[in-house]
C-alpha cells in the first residue's frame, strides 16, 4: 500500500469520525458521540502506526475499524431524521442493510494484521466476496420497507455470504498465525481473542433481537465491542510484542502524560492549599503551585517512565537494569570490566554477539586480536568511536536494544579499551626496545669493531720491514686494538648477547659457561615466540644470577626452561640464604616480565634460597 | 694461492685484500655480498674463499649459506668463514669438515696464525675458533674422549676428515655395519644421545679436534 493511499484512508476515517462526533454532540445522540469519542481514541493509536510505518494497511484498517461502525450509526441518525426528512428518506432506502459495514473494518484488519501483507489468492478474494456480499444485501433489502419474495431470497443469501467473508478471512488469520513466528503468534492471539468476542457479541446481539429486545441494547455490546475491544487487542499486541516499534514511544508518551497528570495535580493542590491559608486569591498561590510541580516534575517523570517502561516495555527494561547492575560492580571493584562482553549477550539475548575495541586506527577484540570491521552499533566516547558492539541476530529490535545497552555498558567498555591500550603499547614498548638492543648490538659489531680491526690491519701492513722496536711497538698497538674488540664484544653482549640468534638455548649455555656460579641448566622443547620475550627470557635469567651472587650466597643455581602450552616458562632457583623483600630487589625483574604480558612469582622464604618462576 | 674474498665493510675489505697480498696470496676477486659471491666462486674456482657470515642481501647468515652452497657445487675449494660474532645457526652441517674454517674476525690481526689457518684450510685442512669449540663442546664430551678404544678413536679421526661412513669401511676394510656399530659406540661414551636436535656427528668430530689440538692455536 503506498502511503499516500493509507494517509488518505485513515484521514477519511477519522473525519468521519469527527462528523459524528459533532454530529452526535449537535444532536444530542449519546450513543453516537460516545462511539465517535471511542473511536477517536483508536484512530489515534492509528496515526501512530501511521507515523510510524506509512506503508502499512493496518493504520487504515484500524481507523475504520471504528469508523466504519460509527458510519452506520450516522447513516442511523439520518435514516432517523437528524437532517430532515428529504435525507431521512433517503437513507433510510438502505439504513437496514448497512449493517455490514459495521464488520469492514474488522474484515480488514484480520486480512492485513500484524505486517500488512496480504499473501494467498484467499486473502485477495475475501474482500470481493464481501463486497458482493453486502451488495446483494443491499439490493435484496433496498427501499426499507417489507422487501418482497426474491429480493428477502437475495438478502438471505448476502447475509450467508457476509458470514462465509468473515469465517473466510479468520481462516486467513488461523493460516497466518500457523505460518507466523512466535512473535506474530502473540501478537495474532490477541487480535483473535477481540475478534472472537466481538463476532460472539455481534450473534449474542441477534439473540437478543429476537428475542425481542429493542435494536439499541441488543448491538449495544456489539458496538461497545468493536469499538473497544478490537483497538484494546492491537495496542497489546503492539505494545507488548514491539510492533512497529512502537512500545518505546507508547511507554515514554505514558509517562510524559502521566507526569504533566501529576504535575498538573500538584499544582492545583498548592494553589488550593495556599488560597485557603491565605484565605483569598493571591499571587503567593500559583506561584508556590508553580515551584512544586517544578519540584515533583523530574523525579515523577523518573519514576513513572521506570514504571511504564517496567509494564509496557520489559523485557528491555530488564536487559538494561541487568546491564547497569554490572556496570555498578565494576564501578565498586566487583567485577572485572573485561566480562562486559558476556554480560552484553545475556542481556541481548545473542551468543554471537561481539564487542570491538578500537586501538590506534585498528578494531581489536577483548582478547587484542585483530577483528575486521563490521558493521554495528557505535560507543562513542568524547565525540571520537572507540567501540562497536556487532550483533550475531541484527533486526532494527535489536539495534534499538543494543544502543540502549551500548549506553548503560560505557564504562566498562571504556575501561576494557583503555586496559587493552595499556598492555598493547606496554608490548610494543618491550618489542621497540628488543629491537632497539638488537641494532645497538649490530651496530657496535658492524661499525665499531670493522674500524679497529680495520685499523689494526692497516698497523699490520705497515709492519714488514720495520725495525725490531717499532715492529714491537704495532704489535703492542695491535693487541691493545684486540683488547678493544674484547671490550667492545663484552659491551654488546650485555645489550643483547647475539648467541640469543641461535636461540635462547644457545645464549644460555654460554652464560652457563662464563658465570662463576655452578648452573645447572635445563633446556627443554621451547615455544616459538617473538624477540621481545626471548630477551625477556634471557635476562630474567641473568638478573635472577645477579642478584643471587649479590645477596644469595648461593653455591649452586638451577636454571630451567621449557613451554606451558605456548608460552615460555623460565625458572631460577637457588641454594641461597633466601629471604629477599620481592618489592625491593625484583622490581626491575617484575616490570620487565610485565611488560611483555608475562607474570612472575618469586618465592624467598628465609634460609631456603630462592626460587623464580616467571611465565611469559 | 688464488683467493675470493667476500666482505661488505669496505674499510675491512680493503684491509684484508692488502694483508693477503702483503703475505704473498692472489686475491681474484673481491665482492660485496653472498649472491655475488656464489657467482664468482663459480666462474673462477679459486683454492679458497673468505666470506663474512653477515653479509647482504639479508644481513643475515647470508655467509653461512653462500658456504653450504659453495661446498655442494664445488667440494674441492677451501671455506674460511669470518665473524664478529659467534653465529652457528647456518653453518653447523660444515664444521669439522675438510676444507673448512671458522674464525674470529679479530683473528685476523694475528698475522702469522691467520695465514696458517687459510693454507691449512685451502689444503682440505680445518680451523676453528678456540671461542666457537667453546661453544660446541660440553665439559662432558671432553672426557669422553678417553674412553675410546684405538680403533674407535681411528674411526673418529677418518670422520673428522669428513668421510662417510662407506668411505670408512672402504678404508679400514670393514663392513658398513660394523662402521655403524663403532659410531653408535662413540656417540654413546661421548655421551651424545641422539634427542634430534644436536647434530652428533659434527659435535663428536669438534670433540675429537678440540682433543687433537695444540693449546691456545687457532
Amino acid at each position: 500500500m503506498s502511503s499516500a493511499s493509507a494517509r488518505i484512508w485513515t484521514a477519511s476515517a477519522t473525519l468521519v469520525l469527527v462528523v459524528g462526533l459533532v454530529g452526535g454532540v449537535v444532536t444530542t445522540r449519546v450513543e453516537l458521540a460516545a462511539a465517535a469519542g471511542l473511536g477517536l481514541v483508536c484512530a489515534g493509536m492509528a496515526w501512530v502506526i501511521q507515523v510510524r510505518v506509512p506503508t502499512s494497511p493496518v493504520a487504515p484498517a484500524l481507523a475504520w475499524c471504528s469508523a466504519s461502525v460509527v458510519l452506520v450509526l450516522i447513516v442511523d441518525a439520518l435514516s432517523d431524521g437528524a437532517l430532515g426528512v428529504g435525507v431521512s428518506a433517503l437513507t433510510s432506502l438502505f439504513a437496514t442493510a448497512i449493517w455490514p459495514l459495521n464488520l469492514a473494518g474488522l474484515l480488514a484488519l484480520l486480512l492485513v494484521f500484524p505486517d500488512g501483507r496480504r499473501r494467498g489468492p484467499l486473502d485477495r478474494a475475501v474482500p470481493w466476496l464481501f463486497l458482493g456480499a453486502s451488495a446483494l444485501l443491499l439490493g435484496g433489502l433496498w427501499g426499507g420497507d417489507e422487501p418482497a419474495g426474491p429480493g428477502l431470497a437475495a438478502a438471505a443469501v448476502g447475509i450467508a455470504l457476509v458470514g462465509v467473508s468473515m469465517v473466510l478471512a479468520t481462516v486467513s488469520m488461523a493460516l497466518r498465525y500457523r505460518a507466523g513466528g512466535e512473535l506474530a503468534r502473540e501478537q495474532i492471539r490477541w487480535l483473535m481473542l477481540a475478534g472472537a468476542v466481538v463476532v460472539a457479541l455481534l450473534v449474542g446481539g441477534w439473540a437478543a433481537e429476537a428475542a425481542g429486545v429493542s435494536i439499541t441494547q441488543a448491538y449495544a455490546p456489539f458496538v461497545v465491542g468493536i469499538l473497544v475491544l478490537v483497538p484494546l487487542a492491537v495496542g497489546v499486541a503492539i505494545v507488548r510484542h514491539d510492533l512497529f516499534d512502537i512500545d518505546r514511544i507508547v511507554s515514554e508518551g505514558a509517562a510524559s502524560a502521566a507526569t504533566v497528570v501529576v504535575a498538573a495535580g500538584a499544582y492545583g493542590v498548592a494553589v488550593g492549599v495556599v488560597g485557603s491559608l491565605a484565605d483569598r486569591y493571591t499571587a503567593i498561590g500559583p506561584a508556590v503551585g508553580g515551584f512544586v510541580a517544578a519540584l515533583v516534575l523530574l523525579p515523577t517523570y523518573r519514576v513513572l517512565r521506570d514504571a511504564t517502561a517496567r509494564v509496557l516495555d520489559r523485557d528491555r527494561f530488564r536487559a538494561v537494569r541487568r546491564v547497569e547492575q554490572f556496570t555498578a560492580a565494576v564501578r565498586s571493584g566487583q567485577a572485572q570490566p573485561e566480562q562486559v562482553e558476556d554480560v552484553l549477550r545475556g542481556a541481548q539475548d545473542d551468543e554471537d554477539l561481539r564487542l570491538l575495541l578500537i586501538d590506534g586506527s585498528q578494531w581489536v577484540g577483548l582478547d587484542g586480536r585483530p577483528a575486521p570491521e563490521c558493521e554495528g552499533i557505535d560507543v562513542s566516547s568524547g565525540g571520537d568511536v572507540v567501540a562497536r558492539l556487532v550483533l550475531g541476530r541484527d533486526s532494527l529490535r535489536a539495534r534499538r536494544l543494543a544502543a540502549a545497552l551500548a549506553r548503560a555498558a560505557w564504562i566498562p567498555i571504556e575501561v576494557s579499551r583503555l586496559r587493552l591500550g595499556l598492555r598493547r603499547s606496554q608490548a610494543r614498548i618491550a618489542q621497540a626496545t628488543a629491537q632497539e638492543r638488537k641494532r645497538w648490538e649490530r651496530d657496535l659489531h658492524d661499525s665499531a669493531q670493522q674500524r679497529i680491526l680495520a685499523t689494526g690491519m692497516r698497523l699490520r701492513c705497515l709492519q714488514p720491514g720495520l725495525d725490531a722496536d717499532r715492529s714491537a711497538e704495532i704489535d703492542l698497538a695491535v693487541t691493545e686494538l684486540q683488547d678493544t674488540i674484547a671490550e667492545l664484544r663484552r659491551l654488546a653482549q650485555g645489550v643483547r648477547p647475539s648467541r640469543l640468534d641461535d636461540g635462547l638455548d644457545a645464549a644460555l649455555e654460554d652464560l652457563r659457561q662464563t658465570t662463576p656460579l655452578p648452573m645447572d641448566l635445563q633446556v627443554c622443547d621451547l615455544p616459538e615466540v617473538d624477540e621481545s620475550r626471548t630477551l625477556a627470557a634471557y635476562l630474567v635469567v641473568t638478573e635472577a644470577l645477579a642478584n643471587t651472587l649479590k645477596h644469595g650466597q648461593a653455591s649452586r643455581i638451577a636454571v630451567r626452561v621449557g613451554r606451558d602450552a605456548n608460552r615460555l616458562v623460565v625458572e631460577v632457583c637457588d641454594d641461597g640464604v633466601g629471604g629477599i623483600a620481592t618489592a625491593d630487589a625484583l622490581t626491575s625483574l617484575q616490570d620487565r616480565v610485565l611488560s611483555v604480558g608475562g607474570n612472575l612469582a618469586v618465592s624467598s622464604p628465609a634460609g631456603m634460597g630462592t626460587e623464580i618462576r616467571a611465565v611469559l | 694461492m688464488r683467493v675470493v674474498l667476500a666482505e661488505d665493510s669496505v674499510l675491512f675489505r680493503e684491509g684484508l685484500v692488502r694483508l693477503l697480498e702483503s703475505a704473498g696470496h692472489d686475491v681474484v676477486a673481491a665482492v660485496a655480498d653472498a649472491t655475488a659471491l656464489v657467482a664468482t666462486v663459480a666462474e673462477l674456482g679459486p683454492d679458497l674463499v673468505i666470506a663474512d657470515i653477515r653479509m647482504p642481501p639479508d644481513m643475515d647468515s647470508d655467509g653461512a649459506r653462500a658456504a653450504v652452497e659453495i661446498r655442494h657445487q664445488n667440494p674441492a675449494v677451501g671455506v674460511l668463514l669470518l665473524s664478529q660474532h659467534i653465529e652457528l645457526r647456518h653453518c653447523l652441517s660444515l664444521i669439522g669438515s675438510p676444507g673448512f674454517g671458522y674464525l674470529l674476525k679479530d683473528r685476523v690481526l694475528n698475522l702469522d696464525d691467520f695465514t696458517d689457518a687459510l693454507v691449512r684450510v685451502a689444503s682440505g685442512g680445518t680451523a676453528l675458533d678456540p671461542e666457537i669449540v667453546k661453544a660446541l663442546v660440553q665439559p662432558r664430551l671432553r672426557s669422553g674422549i678417553g674412553a675410546l678404544t684405538q680403533r674407535e678413536r681411528e674411526i673418529l679421526g677418518l670422520v673428522a676428515e669428513g668421510r662417510s661412513n662407506a668411505s670408512i669401511a672402504r678404508r679400514l676394510s670393514l663392513s658398513d655395519r660394523t662402521v655403524e656399530a663403532h659410531m653408535r659406540t662413540i656417540f654413546h661414551k661421548l655421551g651424545l644421545e641422539d634427542d634430534g636436535t644436536t647434530h652428533r656427528r659434527v659435535l663428536a668430530v669438534v670433540t675429537y679436534l678440540e682433543s687433537h689440538r695444540p693449546p691456545d692455536a687457532p
